[in-house]
């Protein structure tokens, strides 16, 4: 199981209040300050008092913000020249990149702590800590430089022992979905690595703030977001072996980012699919944590078969024939232990 | 519902205070910073964007919408919750008294011109002016939205804008949680990025971006592209995590053929230095990779922008040393790191390795000992051939001897050497390193007190 680094989940560190208790800070401070413009009031307002935590400029500024309801959370982005890659689109590390923002800014609007375990009071007290299970990510149309993609999050309850992120992308301009994604966490105890049910206690701090009825990302049925990856044993089409983790790859707690997983397992594409297909889908399973010094292989398997025509959500690809699909396993090269399982959906290019 | 009403008279209460402003912008600022202050509100993004333009309410947000969210009054009130609020702000005076018919009846009642003694509760007020906001943050996110050219908005966005009469570019970052290192203050890849990206920008928005990465279209012409041969950096402070940093970039000639680009990066709340930085550009001729002078048609597009400002003085630029130059009398050590390899995702669209992610790679090799206690003071990066996807690297680092003892006390220098396996150089870098800045210095107290792995 991966350590849950770097999103943070929706989780109160104090009670249903906290939000109210936020809003209604906020509210008393513009209130107080209606002679300045914007920039000053900010200013003046943080020297002239009041809690120091609580709004900071970033906060103010932060382009996100809880939906009325509380349930939810939307931030807008805009994509940079660097997050761009060879298709003069944004990469799906960026994206992935943005999803995680996306989660952390959540967290931190409802108040919660973002010291990179994501834990309220009672997880702590009890050396509990979120690890991420899947992530799965589907993108319809990728943003260009400039582009502006708005995010939705989300987060609830997911069975007994586990959570759900979920994410809607959409391009700002015309408001259309531009992609989705959910990622699914488990909690577990930081000392003996077991798995730990959610119990009621924590299970009132965290979900407070997430919808009560179930709100999914992908609610078709049969959706990709739920398919099983297989073991894959025979030997892999294609590979790259040796891969090594930069010290930018690491997280504040020195294990690679959740991120980086995603870039090893397009190493080993080919580079006719890379040049003429884009990136639909991908699926990851994490299995283990990697750190710094380990060396990995990245491996992909072509899958065939009824999988192709069996996607039958509304935003894919609508012809079978333009999709390939692989399965892809990343390992450590000393031992041969299974890191992580994925599956990629690639579209082609319409050049 | 008691926020109905509320609201109702909240609403009408500064529909008095609009019609007595002096001017409707002053009324749309001051509107604005009293209802619209909050977290990730899109004006208060306005206000954050220029000192000079107070806020830009967008034409057709329409409170309509706010008043109309909660439930109608119970009849108490004569009291209509449809108030049609239209705060044209640019040039038309604000007026909330418009088409609804209804509003006359409303009009008599606000005669009070404090409302805080009709309020049975201050906290009802709040949590209705809050609702106000909410509901107008959902207004600005369903606006008909085209950030397609980037002049037209204020920088909302971070599109960044031309000032000083063309002859500067600044643009704004908020630090994002995954361009934090492992000490939790922007790497100094991100910090470059943030040039790399301004520099584009500047150069689109001056309308010269031609085909390609920054090229001017009279170079495009020609298969001329830019390659960086040189950067030098001098870093003050590192961000945090949310932290709003703004970046000056401007342009000026080096020798004949060369081009000069420089940075000032600030933090924007205090305005306080974060870096400084200039780099030589020279022209490339992409097909044949050889080295051109730079033809007229091309200095006349890029000379009217050259300003001879510089961010980093003769002087300062002359104290580093440069790439390659021993240590003497002092031991050294030498650390390497073999078996680099560019990913997709370091490709820029020619497929070349972006030059940002050469400052990783070199650091790579660099002693964990020293990444640990020091921060990078300040940089200097000779270019000296690009490489690609089928690239081989390795990283040398070469430390001066009395400094890798751990020795948290003084600086250290450090010489680098990126180079392909089969051994041509790629880049070669100097760095200097100061012992870190005690934890809790600006970090916003976002991080709990204790460092896990520090």
């Amino acid at each position: 199981m991966l350590r849950c680094h770097t999103p943070p989940q929706c989780r109160p560190a104090v009670g249903a209040g906290a939000v109210l208790m936020r809003r209604r800070e906020m509210a008393a401070r513009c209130c107080a300050a209606p002679r300045v413009s914007g920039v000053e009031a900010a200013s003046a307002v943080e020297g002239g008092g009041g809690e120091k935590r609580t709004t900071t400029m970033a906060e103010r500024l932060r382009m996100g913000s809880l939906l009325e309801d509380g349930l939810s959370y939307k931030e807008s982005f805009i994509v940079r020249c660097y997050e761009v890659g060879i298709n003069k689109t944004a990469t799906v590390e960026t994206i992935a990149n943005l999803l995680q923002e996306v989660g952390c800014n959540h967290a931190q609007s409802v108040g919660f702590s973002t010291d990179g375990f994501a834990t309220t009071t009672t997880m702590r007290k009890l050396g509990l800590i979120w690890v991420t299970n899947r992530m799965h990510i589907e993108i319809y149309k990728y943003p260009a430089w400039g582009d502006v993609v708005e995010i939705e999050t989300w987060c609830q309850e997911d069975g007994r022992i586990g959570t759900r992120r979920d994410w809607i992308l959409k391009d700002l301009a015309n408001g259309e979905v531009i992609g989705r994604a959910t990622s699914k966490w488990v909690m577990m105890n930081q000392n003996t690595r077991r798995l730990q049910r959610v119990s009621d206690e924590v299970r009132d701090e965290v979900f407070v703030h997430c919808p009560k009825t179930p709100r999914l990302a992908f609610p078709e049925e049969n959706n990709g977001s739920l398919k099983k990856i297989p073991i894959l044993t025979d030997p892999a089409q294609h590979s790259r072996l040796g891969l090594v983790p930069r010290r930018a790859d690491l997280d504040m707690n020195q294990h690679v980012n959740n991120v980086t997983y995603i870039g090893w397992v397009l190493e080993s594409i080919p580079q006719d699919i890379i040049d003429s297909h884009e990136l639909q889908t991908i699926t990851l399973d994490y299995r283990r944590e990697c750190q710094h010094d380990d060396i990995v292989d990245s491996l992909t398997y072509i899958e065939e078969g009824e999988e192709k025509s069996s996607n039958g959500s509304a935003f894919a690809a609508p012809h079978p024939e333009e999709q390939r699909q692989f399965l892809h396993c990343l390992r450590f090269a000393g031992n041969g232990d299974e890191i992580n399982r994925g599956r990629t959906v690639w579209r082609k290019l319409a050049r | 519902m008691e926020n109905g009403r509320l609201l109702s008279l909240v609403v009408l209460n500064f529909e008095q205070f609009w019609t007595q402003s002096r001017s409707s912008v002053m009324a749309g600022s001051l509107a604005a910073s009293a209802f619209f202050h909050g977290p990730g509100s899109s004006p208060a993004a306005s206000a954050r964007s220029s000192k000079n333009t107070t806020g830009e309410l967008p034409e057709n947000l329409s409170v309509r919408g706010i008043v109309a969210k909660p439930n109608p009054p119970p009849g108490a009130m004569q009291v209509k919750a449809q108030a049609q609020a239209l705060p044209k702000v640019n040039g038309t005076k604000v007026n909330l008294k418009t088409t609804s018919p209804d509003k006359e009846d409303i009009i008599p009642y606000s005669a009070p011109k404090t409302f805080y003694n009709q309020l049975p509760d201050w906290s009802m007020l709040l949590a209705a002016v809050t609702t106000i906001f909410l509901a107008a943050e959902k207004q600005w996110t369903l606006l008909d939205w085209k950030p397609k050219k980037p002049d037209m908005l204020v920088d909302t966005f971070g599109f960044g804008r031309i000032i000083q009469d063309g002859l500067v570019f600044r643009q704004n970052f908020l630090i994002r949680s995954y361009e934090i290192g492992a000490d939790r203050t922007a790497s100094i890849e991100t910090l470059m990025n943030h040039l790399q990206e301004t520099a584009l920008n500047h150069v689109k928005t001056a309308g010269l971006l031609g085909d390609g990465f920054g090229a001017t279209p009279e170079m495009s012409k020609r298969n001329l592209i830019w390659v960086v041969s040189k950067i030098q950096l001098l870093v003050e402070r590192y961000p945090s995590w949310g932290d709003m940093v703004q970046v000056d970039t401007w342009v000026a000639a080096a020798g004949k053929n060369g081009m000069r680009r420089d940075w000032h990066v600030r933090d924007y709340n205090s305005g306080q230095t974060i870096l400084r930085a200039t780099s030589v550009w020279v022209m490339m001729n992409k097909n044949t990779r050889r080295l051109s002078k730079m033809p007229d048609e091309v200095r006349a597009e890029i000379g009217p922008y050259f300003n001879g400002h510089s961010a980093i003085t003769e002087e300062q630029g002359e104290k580093l040393p440069k790439p390659g130059s021993t240590f003497d009398g002092t031991d050294t050590k030498q650390f390497t790191r073999k078996g680099l390899t560019p990913k997709w995702s370091d490709l820029d669209v020619n497929q070349h390795v972006n030059n940002v992610k050469y400052i990783g790679w070199i650091l790579e090799s660099a002693p964990i000992s020293i990444l640990e206690k020091h921060e990078l003071a300040s940089m200097t990066l000779d270019y000296r051939k690009e490489c690609g996807r089928d690239s081989v690297l390795q990283s040398l680092t070469t430390v001066s001897g009395e400094c890798v003892d751990g020795n948290t006390e003084s600086s250290i220098q450090c010489d680098h050497l990126l180079q392909l396996e089969s051994g041509a150089d790629i880049v070669k870098a100097h760095t200097e390193w100061r012992p870190k800045r005690a934890q809790g210095e600006g970090n916003m107290g976002f991080f709990p007190a204790e460092t896990r792995q520090l």
